[in-house]
This record gives structure tokens, C-alpha cells and sequence, in this order.
């Protein structure tokens, strides 16, 4: 069961993206794993309207938020674009012929520029860069 | 591995030392909208132009802005995006010549939002008047309805947006008061930084609503005053000394 | 009059030979909106300074026309003309047909043209241009039903109904298309209600000529003659509505003119704008009101060719009076500094903008036209259209 329900993509077939993100450490996304592989545009467009119209801005279902801890980094500590072949977005939007329009806009790279490049992949250093995100300028 | 009471733990300090730990630091006085709650109309968002402090030939906002907003354009001024600008006018009468930026006027009838087929150009309860980028068709109507042209459709294919000003091709898009910056907490947009830091002070941002604000402040003493007032607007981007 | 109606029976060649041609140039039409639509609207003439170009200049001839052309159903239905009652369906199809194809010019060139479920379920009702969605599509519709009840014995009872209804609807859709334009407050050039009676009375000029065109050419193919008391009265209806349009040309100058504040537009459009201005007295005027009159004022034996002619020079004089309001408009700087002069602007803001089109904006527009006469080429030879004598 928590083989189905837990950390893995795919029904049972780990996470195989290339490079390391923080999501990769975490038992559980911002809501249960099931519920946002199949309900995760339900978040994102609920919030985008709340966003845009209210200007509430949470970070729990905040795209930007899903691009900093999903983006991975290669070996040399590099974040790959999270729509990039292969990668944690467009690798699932591939398989299942949906066409991912968020980011003809968003950015689908890490919020800060001193996150697109780190000094190395670990991924203790990817958990503490992504836990000590400010959000003030 | 961590587990997912530990999970939620590191989160909810990350959040305490994100937003509450800033907030008891800051000697800021006004409380600060928390990120959850929706804009409300207490506030009217507006900003204060004292073009006798603006200096002819400075860019200074002009590029701040399109640093925030990752404006960064490709060459081809006819098509580029300009959500501000600088504009040096000569008065007819006086000879007197009076250089300014220019951008949204933020009006309170914003005629771009009466026009817009989708409602994706509209005005926030607290003012600003802006592009909601996911229903805009791209039909430009907007643009043709704006008196200020402070609007900009986007030519081609955008990569590398910032994080906080998404943007693509085939969407309108303005100066939204940098509404990002302003609903994370900040009271000042990129261009009034920027203008500050040179020591201008030209550029005002606040609460109209506010009478002890910087801006209502600056208004009182200033005898500000719209563009185009006989098109009855009522927009909240102010001009002195023109 | 007795009368039947019939399918196109042309030679198969020249049937083909049209399709093909017409179909050619609406791929073509798709291959350049898909182009700008790939690479962004920068390979187009348009900018930041003319947000509307050739497309739409297309677009709204195009709808215009739509309007006008069912002026010969509106006076079998409306008016109650016998004379014109075998030619309706064919009117009311040819206006359908003009319809689609403008809006899927107006479609092809928005931003976001993927997008068009967004605009079709998200409205904005105080704004003209989401009333005009329900305009085209209720026109649409209505002219649907409207030739089903002519083709249709069985309900050709409804027929005059909903023929009454659809000349309603045509006017309002007209008056709705010149509104777009009439309530810009911002653009010297528009903001004035004549711009909706000065449409209505365009499209009524340029859907006669267009429908008289459209008749010669199917006549041709038919091999039948088009009878005398038709081309009499469609000279009469010219005339009319050429002084009509010169009427209301002129009232709308002249309203703008004293009105001191629209003066420096006017003074651009009428004096020195340039190929604004040349524009708007040879090809607006000259071209498609002056000249035209001309002809048919001297035709009083209602021939056949001056009024193939001047069918043909009012469609062009109506393009160049689109682009003279569409393009003129947008070219003349905004007065966002009354009582200054603007010296200086990095967003050209003191210039007169100029408007270059570019190939595959003229090729969408031609793919679109081309999409109507299409249209009509394969619906008069599946279903039928064609009057003939019983």
C-alpha cells in the first residue's frame, strides 16, 4: 500500500528524473500524493484565480512553490527547467499527451537567481536552500 | 528521509522564520496584509509624480522596472514591451519643458477593463488595474482603448521570466504597481526604489486612502493632478509641477 | 413569378478548377496565421503603436459585407418584394459565409487564438466586443434557420418571420460592429456615434455590390441571364446608397470638425497624413463613392458592365475605407499632454506610426476571403440555391 500511495511516481516505479530535487527527500507533497497526482491542476487553478483577482498568496499550492521544490539539479548544481525532457513536469504531460501551457509564462526555473546555480547537488544542501526561502525581497 | 511530522515541522518554522520573524523584526508600523487574506478596498493603491525632482535623460525607473519584470526585450522597439517610459513634453503656452515617466494610470474607470471581451483586463478591489494573463485572448482591444498606451502586447516567445511577473507571448500586459512585491508586504514598487536610490524622490507609491501616508503627504503639499482629466478617469497616478 | 431552385451545374473542370484555387489560397491563409501565430505577432506589420492591422481590416470589410449582402433577403422578407424572393437563399447563404470567414480572420489573428473557449464562455458584458461574440453567433443561427425555412417547404410558413427577424438582428449586429470603434473615448478618430449609422450605411453599399458581383459570376457559370428588372433595381439601390454613404461620410467629418478638440485628426486624415490622406480621397472616396456614381449616374440603361464595374470599384473604395478608419485612426499620436508638445519618447509617442503589412498578414486575409467565396461554392452545388425559371 504505502508502496502505491508513497514516495514513488508511476504507479510503483520510482521517481526517475534525472539530477536531485528537494521533493525527492519529502514523504509527502503539499497533499497526499495521490490526491495532487491526479488533482494537482485543481490546486493550481484555484489558486491562480485566487492569486491574480484576490492577491492571496500562499505558498501551499503556489506554482512557484511546486518549481522550487520539484526543479532538479544536475552534477554540477545546475536547476534544469521543470518542463525540460524528462523532467518532473513534462515527463508525466509527455505520457499522457497533456499539453502543460503554464510555462509559456511561469518560470519553470527556481524563484532566485542564487538557486539556479548551487555549489554542488547534494541533497542536504538542496533541502536547506529550499527550507530557508525567504519571501521578501 | 524525513517523515512527515518532521516535514511539517521544518515547514512551519520555515513559514515562522519566512513571514513572522520579518514582521516582529521590521519596525513597520502598519500591519501587513497576511499573505492568505484577499486585498480588500481599505487600501487604494496609488502613485505621486513630482516632475520638478524627475531628472531629464535618467532611465533609472525605466530599467528598474524592466529588471523586476524581467522586460528584458529583443532589439525591435516598435514591438518590445514598455510598461514605463520616459516622455519630455513642451508646454504649448510656456515654453516650459517638463520630463516624466509615464506608465498604467491606474484609472478608477479604466476604460482598457470596459472594452475587454474576457473581464481578463480588470481592476483589483484595492486599484490596480491589470492583465489577468490566463484569460486574455490577445485581441488588443484593450490597447486600442487606452488613452496613455500603457499598454504592450507581448510579439514573441518569451523564456527566462521572472518568477514573480510571469509573461508570454500573446498576452497584454501593463504596469500592475508591482503588485507582487506590494502583496508580499513591500511599500514601495521598483521604480520608486530606484528613483530613491539616486536621490530623486520623484516617484511616490502608497495608500490614497491613507492620509498619513507618504503619498497622501506628498499630494498635499504638491497640488497634484491627472492627464486628461476631461476624460473623467479618475486615475491614481498623480503629476505636479507639468 | 414562377420559379424553381437548383444546384450549380457547371462544366466539372471550372468547378474544380475553382475549388482548388480557392482551397489553395485558404491553406495558404492557415499556413501564415499559423506562422505569425508560432513566431509571435512581431513578423507582422503590427506593433505596439497599430495593434490592429490588415487582418482586421479584412475581418470587419468582411463582416460588414455579411451584413449588407442579405439586404436582397431583408426586401423579400422585410420589405415583402416578390421580385427578389427567388435570389434570398442565396443572399442570406452568402452572408452566412462572409460571417465565418471574418470572424475566423479576427479569430486566427488574436494573441491567444488557443484560446478561444475562453472567450466563448468568459463574458464581460460591458463590453461591445463580447456583445458583438453574441451578435455573430446569434446571426449566425438565425440565419440558419432562416434558410432552412426557405429550402424547406414545410416550414416555409416561418420563413417571412424569421426573415424579419434576421434584418432586425443585422441592423443591430452592424450597428454593434461600428461600435467597436464608436465608443473608444481614447482615439480622436472614433469616439463619435455616426461611426454606427456611417457602418450600417457601408455595409448596405458594399453588400449590394458584393451580391451583385457574386450573382454575374454564378449567372456566368449557370449559363442563365439575370433578369432586367434585377439589374435596374440594384443600379437604383447603388445610387441610393452611394449618396447615403456619401451623406454620412461627410456628417461624420463634419461633426469632428467642430469639435475643436478632433480637429488635428481630421486635419490629418483630410490634409497631410500622407498615404493616409491619398488613402482617403482616392481609394475612400475617389475610388469607391465619386467615381462609382459616376458611372451609374451616366448608366441609365442599366448595362451590365458598368455596374459589374462600379460593384467592383465599391468593394475596393470599401476595403480602403475600413483601413482609412482602422489604420488612420491608430496612426494619428494620442493627445495624452493637451496643450503640449511631446519632444521626446522612447515609445514613439510624438510620431505618426506607420503601418507596413506584412505577407502573411495579407495572406490570411486573402485565405479568409477566400474561405467565404468557398463556402459558397460548395454549398450552391450541394444544395439548391440557384433560381431558374419553372
Amino acid at each position: 500500500m504505502a508502496g502505491i500511495l508513497g514516495v514513488e511516481a508511476h504507479d510503483g516505479n520510482p521517481h526517475v528524473s534525472p539530477g536531485k530535487s528537494k521533493a525527492d527527500s519529502q514523504e509527502a507533497c503539499v497533499e497526499p500524493t495521490d490526491l495532487m497526482r491526479k488533482e494537482h491542476y485543481m490546486f493550481l487553478l484555484h489558486q491562480r484565480d485566487e492569486t491574480v483577482i484576490d492577491g492571496v498568496r500562499t505558498k501551499q499550492h503556489s506554482l512557484a512553490n511546486c518549481v522550487d521544490c520539484h526543479v532538479s539539479y544536475d552534477n554540477q548544481g545546475k536547476a534544469i527547467p521543470i518542463n525540460a525532457e524528462g523532467q518532473f513536469c513534462q515527463e508525466c504531460h509527455v505520457k499522457t499527451a497533456t499539453n502543460i501551457t503554464c510555462f509559456s509564462c511561469h518560470a519553470a526555473e527556481p524563484r532566485y537567481p542564487k538557486h539556479k546555480n548551487i555549489t554542488s547537488s547534494s541533497v542536504k544542501e538542496i533541502n536547506e536552500l529550499a527550507n530557508n526561502i525567504t519571501y521578501d525581497k | 528521509m524525513i517523515n512527515r511530522r518532521k516535514f511539517l515541522v521544518k515547514s512551519a518554522t520555515a513559514l515562522a522564520i519566512t513571514f513572522v520573524v520579518p514582521s516582529i523584526i521590521s519596525n513597520k508600523a502598519h500591519a501587513k496584509k497576511p499573505l492568505a487574506e484577499k486585498v480588500s478596498d481599505k487600501q487604494s493603491w496609488g502613485i505621486h509624480i513630482d516632475t520638478s525632482k524627475c531628472i531629464d535623460g535618467c532611465t533609472a525607473c525605466v530599467d528598474a522596472c524592466n529588471e523586476e519584470n524581467g522586460l528584458t526585450g529583443f532589439g525591435r522597439p516598435e514591438t518590445d514591451s514598455q510598461w514605463i517610459r520616459k516622455v519630455t513634453v513642451k508646454s504649448n503656452t510656456t515654453d516650459k519643458i517638463t520630463t516624466m515617466p509615464l506608465m498604467c494610470q491606474h484609472c478608477e474607470n479604466p476604460p482598457c477593463c470596459d472594452v475587454c471581451p474576457t473581464g481578463a483586463s480588470f481592476k483589483r478591489i484595492d486599484g490596480i488595474v491589470m492583465v489577468n494573463q490566463h484569460t486574455c485572448i490577445g485581441c488588443r482591444y484593450c490597447m486600442m482603448a487606452c488613452p496613455f498606451k500603457a499598454r504592450s502586447f507581448v510579439h514573441e516567445t518569451l523564456t527566462q521570466q521572472n518568477t514573480n511577473a510571469p509573461r508570454g507571448k500573446g498576452c497584454v500586459e501593463s504596469c500592475n504597481l508591482c503588485v507582487n512585491r506590494i502583496d508580499h508586504g513591500s511599500e514601495t514598487t521598483a521604480c520608486e526604489d530606484a528613483c530613491n536610490n539616486l536621490g530623486h524622490s520623484a516617484i511616490t507609491f502608497g495608500d490614497l486612502n491613507d492620509k498619513n501616508s507618504k503619498i497622501s503627504l506628498a499630494m498635499n503639499s504638491n497640488n497634484p493632478r491627472r492627464l486628461r482629466n476631461d476624460l473623467n478617469l479618475d486615475q491614481k497616478v498623480f503629476y505636479s509641477n507639468i | 413569378m414562377n420559379y424553381t431552385l437548383e444546384k450549380l451545374k457547371t462544366c466539372r473542370y471550372l468547378y474544380w478548377g475553382t475549388f482548388l484555387f480557392l482551397g489553395f489560397l485558404v491553406l495558404l491563409g492557415l499556413a501564415s496565421s499559423a506562422y505569425m501565430e508560432h513566431e509571435g505577432h512581431y513578423v507582422t506589420g503590427m506593433n505596439n503603436q497599430i495593434v490592429w492591422g490588415l487582418p482586421h481590416i479584412f475581418a470587419v470589410t468582411l463582416i460588414v459585407i455579411a451584413s449588407g449582402v442579405l439586404n436582397i433577403a431583408s426586401m423579400s422578407s422585410a420589405f415583402d418584394k416578390k421580385l427578389y424572393k427567388p435570389l434570398a437563399p442565396l443572399s442570406a447563404l452568402f452572408a452566412i459565409a462572409f460571417l465565418v470567414s471574418g470572424l475566423i480572420i479576427l479569430v486566427l489573428d488574436l494573441g491567444r487564438p488557443d484560446r478561444l473557449i475562453v472567450a466563448m464562455t468568459t463574458y464581460n458584458f460591458k463590453s461591445i466586443f463580447a456583445w458583438n461574440i453574441f451578435l455573430y453567433s446569434g446571426f449566425f443561427v438565425i440565419l440558419s434557420i432562416y434558410i432552412w425555412t426557405m429550402l424547406d417547404f414545410n416550414v416555409s410558413k416561418f420563413s417571412s418571420v424569421v426573415g424579419k427577424l434576421a434584418f432586425g438582428w443585422r441592423i443591430i449586429l452592424t450597428t454593434g460592429t461600428g461600435s467597436i470603434f464608436g465608443f473608444l473615448v481614447a482615439r480622436e478618430a472614433y469616439s463619435t456615434a455616426v461611426l454606427a449609422p456611417l457602418f450600417i450605411i457601408m455595409s448596405l453599399l458594399y453588400g449590394t455590390a458584393v451580391f451583385y458581383l457574386l450573382l454575374r459570376i454564378i449567372s456566368k457559370m449557370q449559363n442563365i441571364t439575370i433578369p432586367s428588372e434585377i439589374t435596374v433595381n440594384i443600379r437604383k439601390l447603388i445610387i441610393i446608397f452611394l449618396l447615403a454613404n456619401i451623406y454620412f461620410l461627410i456628417l461624420y467629418h463634419i461633426t469632428n470638425l467642430y469639435i475643436s478638440k478632433q480637429i488635428a485628426i481630421e486635419k490629418f486624415i483630410l490634409l497631410d497624413g500622407g498615404g493616409y490622406t491619398t488613402m482617403f480621397w482616392l481609394g475612400q472616396v475617389g475610388f469607391g463613392l465619386l467615381i462609382p456614381l459616376f458611372f451609374e449616374l451616366t448608366n441609365k440603361d442599366n448595362r451590365d458592365f458598368p455596374l459589374t464595374l462600379t460593384s467592383i470599384m465599391v468593394i475596393v473604395g470599401g476595403f480602403f475605407a475600413v483601413a482609412v478608419i482602422i489604420i488612420g485612426g491608430q496612426a494619428f499620436p494620442l493627445n495624452i499632454f493637451p496643450d503640449h508638445t511631446i519632444i521626446e519618447s522612447s515609445f514613439f509617442d510624438n510620431n505618426i506610426h506607420g503601418y507596413t503589412p506584412s505577407i502573411y498578414e495579407f495572406g490570411l486575409g486573402i485565405g479568409g476571403t477566400s474561405l467565404a467565396l468557398i463556402i459558397i461554392l460548395i454549398l450552391i452545388t450541394n444544395l439548391k440555391f440557384i433560381p431558374a425559371k419553372k
